[in-house]
């Protein structure tokens, strides 16, 4: 049975409805990411999760324990917000301490598991610092050594990198992760950024609307988009018609066609290309951007605008506007989604 | 050009802050002085008249009755104010709009019209309140409340309530603990500074003390206007008195609400 089960869940303020009868399951020691656009109901669901916010109908079971009706103090889950939500008046070390004072652990207990955690998160000679004394990281390392000094059975995470500063949320999300590994600790992360998600997660549950529209590995969700909202959230996917397929593939689609950018490749003069590659199209470029490894050219393909992200290499010039290209197709590569 | 503008914005300021604070300094120095009569400038100096009022038992008394009536009514509404502006910002941030107006009521009325109101309403009440301490603490407590709701409510706003508390709740903090532990130290600012500000404006506050105790129950305000008849000199060591300590409580109001002293 499954650590977490999350059966028939709805939630509604007033008369709008954040979602309707969610159901999924969580093994123990894996890390789940939300993952879905801003208003999707990510933060509201990770609430009810906590005990933060009430529910208005179905069951959260952890353990083996239906835990629905417990308040937020019993239910050991250990959350950290995108504010870091510090308690200014305290130091690091008080911060950190702060839930083992209220469960009166001992003082010498105290002091010790404080350390542990301190040293965790690599914040040791800043103990006796408040909180306006330490950048966005560091709080919010605070902030994650707070919850985990409680040993939750639950860690949930609501958008910890999204006030953080490119560079910063890069270190840090691999020291989530690492931590997170290193107790094997149950987590579900929040983000609307997929790169995030894709990096960090064992599965992403991708919401859009209330719904979990697709869930599975990072891999899956990314080369088998289920539907035209998750191929057009995880990626740059061009969406063909399915007229446009038959017209350029001759290959018939019962929905529109999803093509990954980076599926799309340029002939090269003189090689022999296996059967599932498309005949040759010609193509204009429109405009460029350039990425940095990865250039991103905006193509027509007869009436079809596209597309193509291409490996920037030095032997290749920039490809200026109105050149032309023969670009080939993976044809093993063409996701059906429905709408 | 930008200096220019800048002196010139400069000597208006101060001109106007001289000329503000002529009648003050001329109060100081006549009741520093022993006779200032036909001349120019006073005949000698003195401190007579404010060891004269220092060693007058009754302006002790209404020292010590301004004080108490304030002090009450202040902390009364501050125990008032710091749970509501709590369930206000947590519970219910979007009736903070309406709290901004219903607080702000007790200005509506001037307070020569509310106290004549107030005089009616309790004359044939079953309990004496005219005349006594009571009315005038009730009718303090209501015209602090709006100085305490918008300074503490910044301080609310200064810090994030919503996620403070659900924190401390996550880490098994009941909601009174969390609002001890977790929110109170950190309106001290806010605190601070209403109390002395409100305390100030309640310290001069004359007509509620006159029309509703008067010499009943004879507070600062009442005993500065019944000496009116006694030496000038006597009368501005008292306003002078009287001025240094509003002046000072106004001080540390706004040192507290700037964040100067912590
Ligand atoms: N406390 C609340 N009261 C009323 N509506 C809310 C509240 N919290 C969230 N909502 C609404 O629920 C929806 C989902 O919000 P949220 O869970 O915060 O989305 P996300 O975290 O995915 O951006 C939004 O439309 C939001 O306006
Ligand atoms: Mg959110």
């Amino acid at each position: 049975m499954s650590y977490v089960q999350v059966k028939q869940l709805s939630k509604s303020f007033g008369k709008q409805r954040v979602f309707d009868a969610i159901d999924f399951t969580i093994d123990q020691g894996e890390f789940i990411t939300l993952l879905g656009p801003s208003g999707c109901g990510k933060s509201t669901l990770l609430r009810c999760l906590a005990g933060l916010n009430p529910v208005d109908q179905g069951q959260i079971w952890v353990d083996g324990e239906n835990i629905t009706d417990l308040s937020p103090q019993e239910r050991e889950m250990g959350m950290v917000f995108q504010s870091y939500a510090l308690f200014p008046n305290m130091t690091v070390a008080e911060n950190i301490g702060f839930g083992l004072k209220m469960k009166s652990t001992p003082a010498a207990q105290a002091r010790s598991l404080i350390q542990r955690f301190v040293e965790l998160v690599e914040l040791k000679g800043k103990e006796d610092r408040y909180p306006h004394q330490l950048s966005g990281g560091q709080c919010q390392r605070v902030a994650l050594a707070r919850a985990l000094v409680m040993q939750p059975r639950i860690l949930l995470l609501d958008e910890p990198l999204s006030a953080l500063d490119a560079k910063i949320r890069k270190s840090l999300r691999q020291q989530i992760r690492d931590i997170q590994t290193e107790l094997n600790l149950t987590t579900v992360f929040v983000t609307h950024d997929q790169e995030e998600a894709m990096l960090m997660s064992d599965r992403i549950f991708l919401m859009h609307q209330g719904e979990i529209v697709q869930q599975g590995s990072p891999e899956s969700i990314y080369t088998q988009p289920a539907n035209e909202f998750v191929a057009g959230f995880m990626g740059h996917y061009n969406l063909l018609d399915k007229q446009v397929v038959k017209a350029l593939f001759d290959l018939d689609s019962p929905h529109k066609v999803a093509v990954r950018p980076e599926s799309i490749y340029v002939k090269e003069e003189g090689r022999q290309y296996e059967a599932h590659i498309s005949s040759p199209k010609t193509a204009h470029v429109l405009n460029h951007q350039l990425l940095g490894n990865v250039i991103r050219y905006k193509v027509q393909i007869e009436q079809q605008e596209m597309t193509v992200d291409l490996l920037n290499r030095s032997s290749e010039r920039l490809l200026p506007a109105g050149s032309r290209l023969e670009l080939l197709f993976n044809l093993n590569e063409m996701q059906p989604v429905s709408p | 050009m930008q200096n220019v503008n800048l002196m010139a914005h400069r000597i208006t300021v101060y001109s106007i802050i001289a000329l503000l604070a002529l009648p003050i300094m001329a109060t100081f120095v006549y009741s520093l002085s022993s006779h200032w009569g036909a001349s120019i400038l006073p005949d000698g100096f003195t401190f007579k008249w404010y060891a004269e009022l220092f060693s007058d038992s009754r302006f002790i008394a209404a020292f010590g009755r301004s004080l108490f009536v304030c002090v009450l009514a202040l902390v009364l509404a501050m125990l008032l104010m710091l749970p509501t502006i709590f369930v206000v910002f947590y519970y219910f941030p979007q009736y903070d709009k309406v709290m901004n107006i219903l607080i702000l009521l007790p200005f509506a009325v001037p307070p020569v019209v509310s106290s004549v109101g107030l005089l009616q309403f309790y004359a044939d009440s079953p309990f004496t309140m005219l005349g006594t301490p009571w009315i005038l603490i009730g009718t303090y407590f209501t015209i602090a409340l709006p100085f305490i709701y918008r300074a503490v409510s910044n301080s609310f706003i200064a810090i994030n309530v919503k996620d403070l508390v659900d924190a401390a709740h996550l880490l098994g903090a009941s909601t009174p603990k969390a609002f001890l532990f977790v929110i109170l130290p950190n309106l001290k600012k806010g605190i601070m500074a209403s109390m002395f500000l409100s305390f100030s404006f309640l310290l001069g506050e004359f007509v509620f003390a006159n029309i509703l105790v008067g010499t009943r129950y004879e507070t600062l305000q009442v005993y500065l206007y019944n000496m009116r008849q006694t030496s000038g000199h006597f009368t501005s060591a008292l306003v002078m008195t009287y001025f240094a300590f509003i002046f000072l409580c106004t001080w540390l109001g706004s040192r507290f609400s700037k964040g100067n002293l912590s």
